[in-house]
């Protein structure tokens, strides 16, 4: 573990530097902690894969002191214990007309796109970190089966709702965007919501379970083609 | 409805206060002020709390029209400015009463125009913050930007006191800056000669300039790093991508990402830069975290 300048009024927390649930327990177990200790002078903290950034009040820590305040208190963390988690289940419409690159993830990996979906639904994820966009949820890791690299071009709209694979890593778009992902099948649940307290259904100590629904219950739901 | 009405609002004109912070781990963007030095002048110009809410503007021909008593300052990019026709100057405090015309026409020195009025804008927040953050929709009135026929309500002053910045601090709109930069993040994956280049090399503001970050023209630094697990962005950090152009984050940018940084620009020199255009040049020179700090503290203390 190492703590490093990240600017006049921030430091980074690194792990280590490469995705592994090992690693990303670690900071889940930081991040908890952090949050407890209710520091009115930490200003905002993100975590991420293996990193956590903490921007903190100058007029209270230099960085000195701020690096000495957490290196004592990252001490007192317990690894080994698991963090308490919610799991989210999220209901998913797999099919061609709106997993615009459900068919490519299948012939890809050389299998049928029933066990496509089957692999990418059994399967409960962990959450490595949300960025990107507001509510955009890195998950992780998929079956290596259904492993896919990224479109070579990125396309102009990635519909709101579009639940995706990148390389080992699944998400939803919590809007329309911009993006490059595998769009395997669409979602009517929301992702970033301005009306919740709390903005967002998930956080990283949330886990994800994608299951398969009719087309007639995503549009019951609200889905949109 | 009591408040500032908006007649004209220009292209781009923005309601924003100090930011939105504590909502980044879900990807919630900072937003908020740009160049911090001109709008806690406004504020203080107002003895108002100086984070307090207020206009950003970065294109000319805005009007408004007042529809009660107030005081109002306007700080920033020297600007034509004028109350009922009448052509004032800024970095100044104004009484202004129901049925006067504010309008602010050619921009000539410097981007952003900063416009308070007195206690701000009377306008709830959005978790925390009145900043508008065109990203997410949220702040401002609606999460967009100024539309004619707006009406940006505030409490009635009929208090007057007349205040202005004093002239040896306004600040100089120059079109070349030396930004100062911490060794920060992956600096020491950069090589000597990759880091030499960089703080000894001209760039050039390209058009790619905007809340989000500040795309530069000119050497190209390589990096040791081919990929990078990503990770969050300071405010000011300088992100080098493959094609070796320094790109510098700022207020709105993403919240985190996948490109190595070879360090960060001091947040009162990103100010500085918010105030600058495309064409104009920057230069890089590093100082060291103590004296960084240092003069941030400082700049914090002067308000």
């Amino acid at each position: 573990m190492d703590i490093k300048i990240a600017s006049v009024d921030s430091v980074i927390i690194y792990f280590d530097n490469k995705i592994s649930k090992e690693i990303s327990n670690k900071v889940k177990a930081t991040y908890s902690y952090l949050k407890q200790l209710n520091n009115q002078d930490f200003i905002d903290i993100i975590p991420s894969y293996s990193s956590i950034l903490i921007s903190y009040n100058i007029l209270r820590y230099d960085f000195k002191k701020i690096k000495e305040y957490l290196k004592k208190e990252l001490e007192n963390i317990n690894y080994e214990e698991e963090t308490s988690s919610k799991l989210i289940e999220i209901d998913v419409y797999y099919a061609e007309e709106v997993g615009l690159d459900l068919k490519r993830v299948a012939t890809l990996n050389n299998i049928s796109i029933d066990e496509v979906i089957k692999l990418h639904s059994s399967k409960i994820y962990d959450v490595y970190t949300i960025g990107f966009l507001p509510g955009f949820a890195y998950l992780g890791i998929v079956d290596e089966k259904i492993a896919t690299k990224r479109l070579e071009s990125p396309r102009k709209k990635t519909p709101k709702g579009s639940v995706s694979i990148a390389d080992t890593q699944t998400a939803v778009y919590p809007k329309d965007s911009p993006g490059g992902w595998n769009i395997i099948g669409k979602t009517a649940f929301e992702f970033f919501d301005k009306n919740l307290k709390e903005l967002s259904p998930i956080d990283i100590n949330t886990k994800v379970k994608f299951n398969p629904i009719s087309k007639e219950e995503f549009l019951n739901q609200g889905g949109v083609i | 409805m009591s408040g500032l009405e908006i007649i004209k609002a220009g292209i781009y004109s923005t309601i924003q206060d100090k930011g939105r912070f504590s909502y980044m781990h879900l990807g919630v963007t900072n937003s908020g002020f740009m160049d911090e030095y001109a709008a806690f002048a406004c504020n203080k110009l107002l003895k108002n709390e100086i984070h307090t809410n207020l206009l950003e503007i970065l294109f000319p021909n805005v009007i408004f029209k007042v529809k009660a008593e107030t005081t109002i300052a306007i700080t920033g990019a020297k600007c034509e400015f004028f109350i009922n026709n009448i052509p004032l100057d800024t970095w100044q405090a104004y009484k202004v009463k129901a049925s006067d015309e504010i309008k602010i026409g050619k921009i000539q020195e410097g981007q952003r125009v900063y416009l308070a009025v007195k206690d701000g804008f009377d306008i709830e927040k959005e978790f925390g913050s009145n900043s508008t953050s065109m990203k997410e929709k949220f702040g401002g009135l609606n999460g967009d930007k100024l539309k004619n026929g707006d009406i940006l309500p505030y409490k009635e002053s009929t208090t007057f006191i007349k205040r202005k910045w004093k002239k040896s601090f306004l600040p100089k709109y120059e079109k070349e800056i030396v930004l100062r930069v911490i060794l920060s993040y992956q600096y020491e994956d950069f090589d000597k000669e990759a880091l030499d280049k960089f703080f000894s090399s001209i760039y050039t503001i390209t058009p790619d300039f905007n809340s989000m970050a500040c795309k530069l023209d000119g050497e190209k630094i390589s990096c040791n790093i081919s990929t990078l697990v990503s990770e969050a962005i300071a405010f000011g950090s300088i992100q080098i991508p493959k094609d070796g152009k320094p790109i510098i984050l700022l207020k709105e940018r993403q919240t985190i990402g996948g490109y190595p940084k070879i360090g960060t620009v001091l947040n009162i020199d990103c100010f500085k830069l918010a105030q600058m255009k495309p064409g104009y040049k920057v230069r890089f020179k590093k100082i060291g975290i103590e004296e960084a700090q240092q003069k941030a503290k400082e700049f914090l203390l002067t308000f």
